[in-house]
């Protein structure tokens, strides 16, 4: 995982090239280089760290270049040190690499040169690309040709890009199964891993398709195939995303401003086209199992989806985990794969939808990225509209996804006539409510959530409960706690603390309860049961509920109450409350809310 | 930019350390509250302030006139009348020029890092009024800002009635126009009014703070600042002219200033602050988070913990001094002891006016006002209040009237 940006253009490009790969941070950022041309002399600069120290302390804006290529890094092979950092360059300096993905033959290829005394520098796969230029461009005196040779010889994953002194005015970049797109200004050109890289010169796109190659200079560009070597009339692609929603404001994180948005993520979901969410209910209809598949957050979101798709449409979905799917899912030519990613380039997720492929199974999926692998290669694809999501905990994009669950599963059930149509409507009037009750949660109880997180951030262990559809937002908030703030907090069935769990309870251990509103009876005091087994240990308590008469009962340690709200959105609400808890125990912890450690944005390895 | 202190409010609730000061002179971890604003101005790159002086507007307007932190434009205004906020801000109606932007400040808070900065950079990217807003960390002060999802404030409510509401409160950090002066005059010179008007028009954006804040109402807030302060120190200083006599131990961050005299055997655990020419006797434990003012004396075993003790101030052989602020030029005779806890570990309350308010804490000492003196041998209760000037007589079990 890592994010690859260029610029080529008439005027000085370096502060272009800068807010291009700041804007790539978040696929990762343990090292960053950038490769410039000065006169007809590469100039490289590289090191671990962030996008922005990196740039401070080589002081990099002070260049000047027409031409560039920057590269952050997230390390697949190789320790994280300097000399593994891109861009590589060729034996003889004339050749500079940026590489996003992982070649997979690259011990081979590097036997084969060290063989031919090339020296290699690093310890990573990408370096051999640099020098396989080198030996094509010697022998044909043509970077093209060169570059064409390079690609058919890799095997794996890759989305590249180089300049060369050669040709000190031209990109050239190349695609397969690694996100890489064109940005087309006038006079100027980038290219990125994604949209971030340019967006805020230019809504104009080309998207790269696998096996193609472009040339890039500021005033024009070619896309080919590798294989045919035939040119590829390629449509541009609008962005409508607005470049000033990808900004902080005044949020202290994206994290916050992710949280914030979410009122207004119900609302951009409700206008959904109708007809995109029928197709995919009409394919769950006809399969005769359909599997949900995620992995981490979007893993919780399908077994979220499992619960609504139950309750609302009476039909009963398996859903796993997409790391786990190979060894579970029996996939014939009537099975359906409906997959969930908001980057679309989920590694996992990916290998499973083509294993449904592959059985000539249907599939489909919900992703927040347009264009990308898993939008590209389902049969049908419903495209969440989140915007972009920069912080890397996820979390208005994992709430979207889960809101346009739920309406795949009111069509399903209204088709499949387990709810009438008065029920339908009923509960999409919830829906329309839910942004407004957000809003005022978000506004009336976020000091509350802030203080309870103050006094408890020392806390080590906490286990999250909840039942029934409550579970997946127990294992959700759960996951937010331990990303962000690196807390031990286990999301758990209510159900599963008499099996052994309770055995654990006493002073150090804290427990969070999302507790289902009243009328959600049988929920409700199947809940409250867990509540009073923990306390009659004299365990610690919050309690997350809707019900004012409980107050000041003795029921909870610490509680928080929330206001009465319709049932179906109620698990929605208190998953916002769980972010907030996470969010503001990180904060209290001074951790780095946006890129905490360990995480990438979209993991696109294995 | 230029920017506006108010530092004319009373402090009504600050007891006796605000009665004989401006709330911004308090000084905690050897620099007073102004000292702190001024210099997260000047490295925000702000340079021209004027200071608005009420309470006590003397010592302030002594401070101004000598300050001299080079770079800094400083002026004073004096507030005529003791009016509240909305006429304290009018008075610098003619030190900006239509259509400018200026930084309003309430000079009674305070945060470690560069709010200011903040505040700045959110004005920059919103380009209207802004204020700044941020969680605070007790339960009381709640108040209601209502936000939508682009930061812009929809509705404030100041103090909400019961629990029902908690949210992120205004944090006294604002930058408004020019025009606001109108605003003001016309909501009958009301600050809440005015800035419920600009979010009336749409025209209120908010600057989340979320790093520590302190807003000084009460007493034992003085110390809750002296530990945010010290909190952010990283290096310790001690002054070239500072004299540590053999077996002197220090631990931790330690700032000590010139002149000061260290007798054998003392124990400096940090953060603390020494300032300048006090004397710390032979044998005493100085503890964490206590900030000695200028010329103090310190005397044979005493014991200080997490305290601020204004200049001037002596406290006698034995005593012991914790969770406590003692004003300017008090006199503690020898064995005096500030009890700081109850016997069955209760909060402590604090008799301010007539109503006892509840701390909360479990710890707390006693409140003394400047020039108090207290006679030897006195325990006094946790949570006291003594004002300025008291003479307490000395406690003596045998002999004496």
């Amino acid at each position: 995982m890592c994010g690859i940006s260029g610029v080529v253009g008439f005027k000085n490009i370096v502060d272009s090239l800068y807010q291009g790969i700041l804007n790539l941070e978040y696929r990762g950022y343990d090292s960053c280089g950038v490769a410039l041309m000065n006169g007809t002399r590469l100039l490289i600069k590289k090191d671990v760290g962030e996008v922005e120290k990196f740039f401070r302390k080589e002081n990099v804006l002070s260049l000047k270049s027409q031409i560039g290529l920057a590269h952050t890094r997230w390390a697949t092979h190789g320790k994280v040190v300097r000399r593994n950092t891109h861009p590589f360059t060729s034996g003889d300096g004339k050749f500079a690499v940026v590489h996003n993905g992982i070649i997979s033959n690259y011990r081979a290829l590097r036997d084969q040169l060290i063989h031919e005394k090339v020296r290699f520098l690093s310890d990573t796969d990408t370096e051999v690309i640099p020098h396989l230029l080198e030996k094509f461009y010697k022998k044909h005196k043509n970077i093209e040709e060169a570059m064409v040779k390079t690609l058919n010889l890799l095997e794996g994953s890759f989305a590249l890009a180089f300049i060369t002194v050669h040709q000190p005015d031209q990109i050239y970049c190349a695609k397969r199964e690694s996100p890489l797109m064109l940005g087309i200004g006038d006079e100027i050109k980038f290219i990125g891993s994604d949209f971030n890289a340019f967006i805020e010169h230019t809504k104009n796109a080309v998207i790269l398709d696998d096996g193609e190659y472009a040339i890039v200079s500021r005033d024009a560009y070619v896309v080919k195939n590798y294989v045919t070597r035939k040119e590829v009339a390629k449509p541009i692609t609008k962005i409508d995303w607005d470049s000033e929603t990808s900004r902080k404001g005044g949020y202290p994180h994206y994290m916050l401003k992710e949280i914030y948005e979410q009122p207004q993520m119900v609302s951009t979901v409700l206008e959904l086209d109708i007809s995109d969410l029928d197709e995919v209910a009409d394919m769950i209809l006809k399969s005769d199992t359909a599997y949900l598949v995620g992995v981490g957050t979007t893993f919780y979101v399908a077994k979220f989806a499992q619960y609504v798709f139950s309750s609302l449409a009476g039909v009963f979905l398996p859903s796993i985990s997409s790391d786990e799917f190979v060894g579970l899912a029996n996939l014939n030519r009537k099975s359906m794969v409906l997959a969930i990613s908001q980057s679309g380039e989920t590694y996992d997720t990916l290998s499973a939808i083509k294993q449904g492929k592959a059985a000539h199974a249907k599939t489909a999926a919900v992703v927040n990225v347009m264009g990308s692998s898993i939008a590209r290669m389902v049969d049908k694809v419903v495209l969440q509209n989140s915007g972009p999501e920069i912080s890397v905990i996820s979390t208005k994009a994992a709430f979207s996804q889960m809101a346009v669950m739920i309406l795949i599963a009111l069509r399903l059930g209204l088709k499949a006539k387990k709810i009438t149509r008065g029920q339908y409507e009923k509960h999409l009037a919830s829906l329309r409510d839910l942004p407004g009750i957000i809003q005022n949660i978000l506004n009336e109880r976020s000091g509350f959530i802030h203080r309870i997180a103050s006094n408890h951030s020392k806390v080590r262990h906490w286990l999250y409960l909840g039942r029934g559809i409550y579970y997946p937002i127990a294992l959700e908030a759960a996951l937010k706690m331990k990303e962000v703030a690196y807390v031990h907090a286990e999301g758990m069935p209510g159900g599963f603390l008499k099996h052994g769990t309770l055995a654990l309870i006493d002073k150090e251990i804290y427990s969070v309860v999302f507790i289902p509103p009243r009328e959600d009876k049988f929920l409700y005091q199947a809940t409250i049961h867990s509540v009073e087994e923990i306390r009659a240990r004299s365990g610690f308590v919050l309690g997350i509920h809707f019900d004012d008469r409980g107050k000041n009962r003795d029921l909870f340690s610490e509680e928080l109450i929330l206001p009465p709200v319709p049932p179906l959105v109620a698990p929605l609400i208190q998953l916002v409350i769980g972010q907030l808890l996470a969010y503001f125990t990180a904060t209290s912890l001074k951790c780095n809310v946006d890129k905490p450690r360990f995480l990438a944005k979209s993991v696109t390895v294995g | 930019m230029k920017a506006v202190i108010l530092a004319g409010g009373k402090g009504a609730n600050l007891g006796p350390i605000s009665a004989t000061r401006p709330i911004p002179m308090i000084r905690v971890g050897g620099r007073t509250l102004f000292d702190n604003t001024l210099n997260l101005l000047k490295s925000a790159g702000i340079n021209d302030i004027f200071v608005v002086v009420g309470h006590q507007k003397e010592k302030m307007i002594e401070c101004i006139s000598e300050y001299s932190n080079n770079g800094l434009n400083l002026h004073y205004v004096e507030q005529k009348t003791a009016e509240d906020i909305g006429g304290a801000v009018l008075q610098v109606r003619n030190k900006i020029s239509p259509g400018e932007f200026f930084m309003l400040i309430y000079g009674d808070t305070l945060t470690a890092a560069n709010i200011f900065s903040k505040t700045q950079q959110s004005f920059h990217s919103f380009k209207c009024p802004v204020a700044s807003i941020c969680l605070p960390p007790s339960n009381e002060m709640f108040g209601n800002v209502f936000l939508n999802a682009h930061m812009k404030i929809t509705r404030i409510i100041e103090k909400p009635k019961g629990d029902e509401l908690g949210n992120y409160v205004l944090s006294g950090v604002f930058i408004l126009s020019a025009s606001f002066f109108d605003l003001l005059e016309k909501k009958g010179r009301s600050m809440e009014k005015a800035l419920k008007s600009l979010v009336g028009e749409e025209n209120l954006r908010a600057s989340m703070w979320e790093d520590e804040w302190l807003d000084i109402v009460y007493p034992w807030e003085i110390l809750t600042a002296n530990r945010v302060l010290m909190d952010s120190w990283k290096e310790s200083s001690i002054a070239k002219s500072a004299r540590l006599e053999g077996n002197v131990t220090i631990q931790g961050v330690v700032h000590i200033e010139d002149d000061v005299i260290i007798k054998a055997g003392a124990v400096i655990e940090g953060p603390c602050s020494i300032g300048k020419g006090c004397y710390i006797g032979n044998n005493s434990l100085i503890r964490s988070y206590t900030s000695l003012g200028n010329y103090c004396s310190v005397g044979y075993g005493v014991e200080l913990k997490n305290c601020v003790i204004l200049d001037n101030t002596r406290v006698g052989r034995l005593s012991f001094i914790g969770d406590s602020v003692l004003g300017e030029g008090v006199d503690f005779g020898a064995g005096t002891m500030t009890v700081n806890r109850a016997v069955d570990w209760k909060p402590i309350s604090v008799k301010s006016g007539n109503r006892p308010i509840n701390t909360g804490l479990l710890k707390l000492g006693t409140f003394i006002g400047d020039k108090v003196v207290v006679g030897a041998g006195n325990t006094i209760a946790p949570g006291t209040i003594v004002p300025p000037g008291k003479v307490l007589a000395p406690r003596y079990t045998v002999g004496g009237k």
